[in-house]
C-alpha cells in the first residue's frame, strides 16, 4: 500500500471523495479551507512535509520546538502542518497511540494528542487522553500574540474541554459529565480530584 | 501510563477503512493519467525547444521518500531582488538561481523551486513514482529507536543542544525578517488606502491616479508573493 506524496489530490475530488472518512467526512476537511490553503502555501509544508509516511514523519516531529496554530501573519506552525499531514496519512490507531505513549519527545506526544482529539471517537478521546493529564512537562506555544508556556496537562485539558485549540475548531464531543450520565464513561478515578478544579486560575487563553 | 487495553475494539469508527481499496485504485489511475500528461508535456516542451524528446527508459517505479538532504533554500533567499517576467515557470537552461540539472530548468525563488521538486514532472524525470510506502507500527518503532539513539549520541557529544539552538535561532531570525517585511508592506498598503479614501471623501477624486496606484501595488504584491517574500523591495535592495 502507498500514500501519495502530496495531499492535494485528496481534496481535488469534485465532491466525489471515496477515501476513508473520519467523523463521516474526508479528514482533510476537519481543517477549515482558509487554514488548509495557508498550509499548502507554507514553505514548511512544501519543504518538510512532502513524501512523509507515519515513520519518516518522526524525523520532523522530534525536531518540533513549539506547538500552536497560526502565528504572525497567519502562518501555520510546523506543528499544525504535521497534524494536517497526519490527517492525510491516517495512521492506524496503534501508531497514534505509540506517538502518545512514548516519553522521549514531548512535542511528538502533543502532536499525537491533537491528532487523536481530531479523529478518535468521543469515548476514545477521553480514555486515550486523560492519562496524560498527569504529564506536567512544559510546552512552548506560539500564537498570533507571541510566545507563552503551557504544560502538557493544560494542553490535554484544553483538548478535552475547549472548542478551539491551536486555531482549529475541534469536532464536537459530549462533555465528560454527559458521557458519565449516559454511562458511556466510568467516573474518573480521583487522581487529581478537586485539585484540578481549583487550580484553574488563569482562565484567559483567548487572545 | 498508556492504557492500550481499552482502546482497541471499542466504539471507535472502525468502518472508515472499508473503501480504501477503491480509493487506492482511483489514486493509481489518477497517477497514471498525470504521468502520461507529464510525458506529453515533456515531449511538447522538447519539441518547442527544438530538441528531440527521449522517453525515459524505465518507468518510474522507485518509491518517493523523504529528501535525505535538506534543501539549501536559505542560502539564496535574500539574494534575489528582481524577478524577470515569466520567471515563475522556470527557465530552460542553467542560470542564476536554483537549477535542476535533471530537468534543465532554473528557478528564481525558493517556493517555486520546492514546487518544482515536488511536481509530478520532476518526480517522473528522476524516476520516482510519486507514491510513498505506508509505514507499519514496526517501521515507526524502528525509526523512533534510530532517532532516540541519534539524539543520545549527539547529546553525549554535546552538540545536540547547541546545534538545535543554532538552527532554531537561524530559523526564527529569518522568520522575523520576513514578518517585518510583510508588516511594513501591509502598513504602507493601509496608509495608501486611507489616503485614497480620504481623497474620495473630500471629493478630490483623482480616479485615474488612485486606481492605477492600486493596480501597481497589487502587481508588486503578487510578484513578492511569487518570490516568496512578503516584504517591500526596499528592504531587499538594502542588503546588496
Ligand atoms: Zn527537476
Amino acid at each position: 500500500m502507498s500514500h501519495l506524496v502530496d495531499a492535494k489530490s485528496m481534496l481535488d475530488t469534485r465532491g466525489l471523495y471515496e477515501g476513508p472518512t473520519v467523523h463521516g467526512v474526508n479528514p482533510l476537511l476537519l481543517i477549515e479551507k482558509i487554514i488548509r490553503e495557508r498550509i499548502f502555501e507554507s514553505l514548511y509544508w512544501k519543504e518538510h512535509c512532502f513524501g512523509l509516511n507515519a515513520a519518516t514523519l518522526l524525523d520532523r516531529a522530534v525536531q518540533l520546538t513549539y506547538i500552536g496554530g497560526q502565528f504572525a501573519n497567519q502562518r501555520p506552525t510546523p506543528f499544525l502542518c504535521l497534524a494536517f499531514k497526519l490527517l492525510q496519512l491516517q495512521p492506524p490507531k496503534e501508531i497514534v497511540l505509540f506517538y502518545l505513549s512514548q516519553t522521549e519527545f514531548k512535542y511528538l506526544r502533543a502532536l499525537g494528542a491533537f491528532y487523536a482529539r481530531l479523529t478518535f471517537h468521543h469515548v476514545e478521546v477521553y480514555k486515550t487522553l486523560e492519562p496524560y493529564l498527569s504529564d506536567y512537562r512544559k510546552l512552548k506555544v506560539r500564537g498570533q500574540a507571541g510566545w507563552r508556556i503551557e504544560c502538557m496537562d493544560e494542553f490535554i485539558d484544553d483538548l478535552l474541554t475547549k472548542d478551539r485549540v491551536c486555531d482549529i475548531a475541534l469536532p464536537r464531543i459530549p462533555s465528560r459529565a454527559q458521557l458519565e450520565d449516559l454511562e458511556e464513561l466510568e467516573p474518573r478515578e480521583d487522581v487529581l480530584g478537586s485539585e484540578g478544579e481549583d487550580t484553574e486560575t488563569e482562565g484567559e487563553g483567548d487572545d | 501510563m498508556t492504557d492500550k487495553s481499552n482502546v482497541y475494539g471499542s466504539a471507535g469508527d472502525t468502518t472508515h477503512r472499508k473503501t480504501w481499496d477503491r480509493a487506492e485504485f482511483a489514486a493509481k489511475a489518477e497517477e497514471r493519467t498525470a504521468r502520461e500528461k507529464a510525458e506529453a508535456k515533456a515531449r511538447y516542451e522538447a519539441k518547442a525547444a527544438g530538441k528531440k524528446y527521449h522517453r525515459q527508459q524505465t518507468p518510474p517505479s522507485q518509491k518517493s521518500g523523504t529528501r535525505e538532504r535538506k534543501l539549501n533554500l536559505e542560502e539564496n533567499l535574500n539574494k534575489t531582488t528582481i524577478v524577470p517576467a515569466g520567471a515563475g515557470i522556470g527557465k530552460r537552461g542553467k542560470g542564476a538561481g536554483f537549477y535542476c540539472d535533471v530537468c534543465d530548468l532554473t528557478y528564481k525563488d525558493s517556493l517555486q523551486w520546492v514546487d518544482h521538486l515536488n511536481s509530478k514532472q520532476h518526480l517522473f524525470a528522476v524516476g520516482e513514482s510519486g507514491e510513498v510506502e505506508v509505514a507499519t507500527l514496526e517501521d515507526v518503532k524502528e525509526r523512533f529507536t534510530m532517532l532516540v539513539d541519534r539524539r543520545d549520541r549527539e547529546m553525549k557529544e554535546g552538540d545536540w543542544d547547541l546545534k538545535r539552538r543554532l538552527e532554531e535561532r537561524k530559523k526564527l531570525d529569518e522568520e522575523e525578517r520576513r514578518i517585518k517585511r510583510e508588516k511594513r508592506k501591509e502598513k504602507k498598503r493601509k496608509e495608501r488606502e486611507e489616503k485614497e479614501k480620504a481623497e474620495k471623501m473630500v471629493g478630490v477624486v483623482t480616479e485615474g491616479d488612485g486606481k492605477g496606484d492600486g493596480e501597481e501595488e497589487d502587481e508588486e504584491m503578487k510578484m513578492m508573493r511569487m518570490m516568496g517574500f512578503g516584504g517591500g523591495f526596499g528592504s531587499t535592495k538594502k542588503k546588496n
